[in-house]
């Protein structure tokens, strides 16, 4: 199988790109994601010389922050981009086959994005090979690092069988399987905690699939637009099934949001108050403006630009709703200690604010340089050469 | 005719601690009951367990619950000691990826230092709270330790020297074991033998003879969140 210039970039390409970087021919995108990437993996690498106590703000009380939150979005991410590449290539393959390889790259490159989230909130990063040596097999945890696993190799196969031009079935239904799969387990790490009732549900899993789809299609959409537009492409034959999955991802997402905060708003059991403590900001933000404003900005206009943005909106909003789902289960403390307060408040630190640009910016940075190098053609100059 | 000075509950505790020690490991169930009329919120319990096992800020073993009850003027407060519960079927020893908390055949359930990962989940599982995280810090600051925070502790029987950040069980989960380094060597938990209203009881549940049995059979007890079906070997009472 050949590699440059068919899974990777071809050298002549990569090494032109690399030499136009350096003269400063990139392009502002690119030297912004660059130097978020600088400032985010500092970061990352002071959280190890300095030490996790000096740099992250989760403590006992507040076991998971910015950094879980960030590699669950980083995994929907992915996850989505996979999903995306499930629909598209089996419903609409004319529209979608131009794209393939932009968004299962995009599905690839969220993983180490995600990686780089998780490492730095580990306590003892340098263990984590006892996964496999002394495994337990009732963690979700557990279960999700071999999923993950799975997961990519499945992401890059089907990469492999974009670019050579041999897309098959059984690799796409494979992958659209164990991504299903590696999500509901990473959803599970949440929803089997039955001590937090604002995770313990059977409801979490699918409402975060369905939150995955949403935000894939919304990242997709992003990348097509820009595509259509470079390339004066026909926006609205191209965009058209990327706007319908963005719609059934809203509905879905909705569908399974609004009746997970109101079977918290109605239980009684122990710790449900944290569904009323958070319920305005659920109904207000979780639902109203993540969910219905993305509905009528598709509504208002379907430009090219227009869909960049809402997807940017649904994207972003999503973010936050990731922090208030992850940071919400600690609002109030299981056990209430002397001097402990009735709710909890954490803020993120500065390092867990640049962690978390250097996973964006990995995205960006790896996306940028792969069009840039022609990666994503290759696949369009073998579709002419065939004609 | 009754002496005039009963054996304090300190030295009956430590016979029955003798007992149990001379039986096999899998054949002692180490429980705790803790009566809440008697706690007279001192704290004492929670600060010689901070001694004896060197916990940094943020790392609590056995903190005090204080509640208010009932309305004005008629209020009184209560006090809870809150030990990690050495649930039979814990949730934090199931979600543990590395098999890092385990139950062990005594009952005591147990963090190899050694083996934790520092993901934290068995702090997001623990219903009780008891499980809290060691980030490194120092009450006493990063660069002007004071030499009892860097002291070696002896937790499990082995010495932990807190040189920097990656150094177990800097960066680790860390709870309560029932000061089991103590015990193996036949003294009480420090949170029992501080007790200044003599509220803590500690023992082996499997001996009948033991004074935990004595007084866990004879009053009223409950079991903290007995619904979630964790069914903790700490008992209360009331």
């Amino acid at each position: 199988m050949e590699l440059n210039g068919v899974i990777l970039p071809d050298r002549g390409k990569f090494t032109a790109t690399i030499g136009d970087i350096l003269r400063g021919k990139g392009g502002l995108p690119l030297y912004l994601s660059l130097a978020g990437l600088v400032v985010g993996l500092y970061a990352a690498v002071a959280v190890f010389v300095i030490g996790h106590g000096e740099t992250i703000n989760t403590y006992s009380l507040v076991p998971w922050g910015l950094q879980i939150t960030t590699y669950f979005y980083f995994i929907q991410l992915s996850v989505g981009c996979a999903f995306v590449n499930f629909f598209g290539s089996l419903f609409y393959p004319k529209e979608y086959k131009p794209f393939a390889s932009r968004v299962i790259l995009l599905g690839i490159m969220a993983a180490p994005a995600a990686f780089i989230a998780v490492a730095t909130e580990l306590g003892r990063v340098d263990r984590i090979y006892r996964m496999f040596i002394s495994p337990n097999f009732t963690s979700p945890m557990f279960w999700l690092s071999i999923w993950y696993g799975l997961y990519i190799v499945a992401l890059v196969l089907t990469y492999i069988t974009i670019q050579t031009g041999k897309q098959s079935n059984k690799v796409l239904w494979g992958t659209f399987i164990i991504a299903i799969v590696t999500h509901t387990t990473s959803s599970s790490l949440l929803g089997v905690v039955s001590s937090r009732i604002y995770y313990y549900s059977a409801l979490l899993p699918i409402y975060l699939l369905f939150i995955a789809f949403l935000t894939g299609s919304a990242l997709a959409t992003i990348v097509v637009s820009f595509t259509v537009r470079q390339k004066k492409l026909d926006a609205e034959f191209y965009l058209r099934p990327f706007i319908k999955f963005i719609r059934i991802g809203l509905a879905l997402a909705f569908l399974a949001g609004f009746w997970r905060i109101m079977i918290g708003l109605t239980s009684h059991v122990e710790g449900s108050e944290i569904f009323h403590l958070t319920a305005k900001n659920n109904l207000v933000f979780g639902l109203g403006v993540s969910i219905l404003i993305p509905f009528i900005l598709l509504w208002i206009g379907r430009s090219p630009g227009w869909l960049a943005f809402t997807g940017l909106f649904i994207m972003l909003t999503q973010l936050k709703n990731r922090s208030d789902l992850v940071m919400g289960g600690f609002k109030v403390p299981v056990f209430r200690a002397y001097e402990t307060p009735a709710i909890i408040h954490y803020m993120p630190s500065v390092y867990e604010f640049l962690i978390l640009v250097a996973s964006i910016s990995m995205v960006c940075v790896l996306y940028l340089v792969s069009e840039k190098t022609g990666l994503f053609e290759i696949v369009d100059r073998k579709e002419e050469h065939r004609l | 005719m009754k002496p005039f000075i009963e054996t304090d509950i300190l030295e009956i505790m430590s016979e029955d601690l003798q007992r149990a020690l001379k039986k096999p490991r899998a054949d002692r169930r180490w429980g705790m009951a803790i009566d809440i009329k008697k706690c007279i919120g001192c704290h004492a319990c929670a600060t010689g367990c901070m001694s004896e096992n060197l916990t940094p800020p943020g790392v609590h073993y056995r903190p005090v619950r204080e509640e208010e009850i009932g309305e004005f003027p008629n209020v009184s407060l209560r006090f809870m000691p809150r030990p990690c519960m050495h649930c039979d079927d814990p949730p934090c020893t199931q979600v543990c990826p590395v098999t890092a908390t385990y139950k062990r055949d005594d009952g005591l359930v147990v963090i190899d230092y050694d083996k934790c990962i520092g993901c934290r989940y068995c702090i997001v599982a623990c219903p009780y709270g008891a499980r809290t995280a060691d980030s490194g810090k120092y009450y006493t600051g990063e660069y002007k330790n004071a030499t009892y925070e860097v002291e070696n502790s002896s937790e499990y029987g082995k010495t932990w020297k807190r040189k920097n950040h990656w150094c177990s069980p800097v960066g680790n989960a860390r709870k309560c074991h029932f000061c089991i380094h103590r015990v193996e060597k036949g003294e009480l938990t420090r949170c029992t033998t501080t007790c200044l209203g003599h509220a803590t009881y500690f023992g082996d549940f499997n001996d009948p003879q033991a004074l935990i049995n004595k007084v866990t059979t004879k009053a009223n007890t409950f079991r903290y969140k007995v619904s979630l079906g964790t069914m903790p070997t700490v008992l209360y009472i009331v």
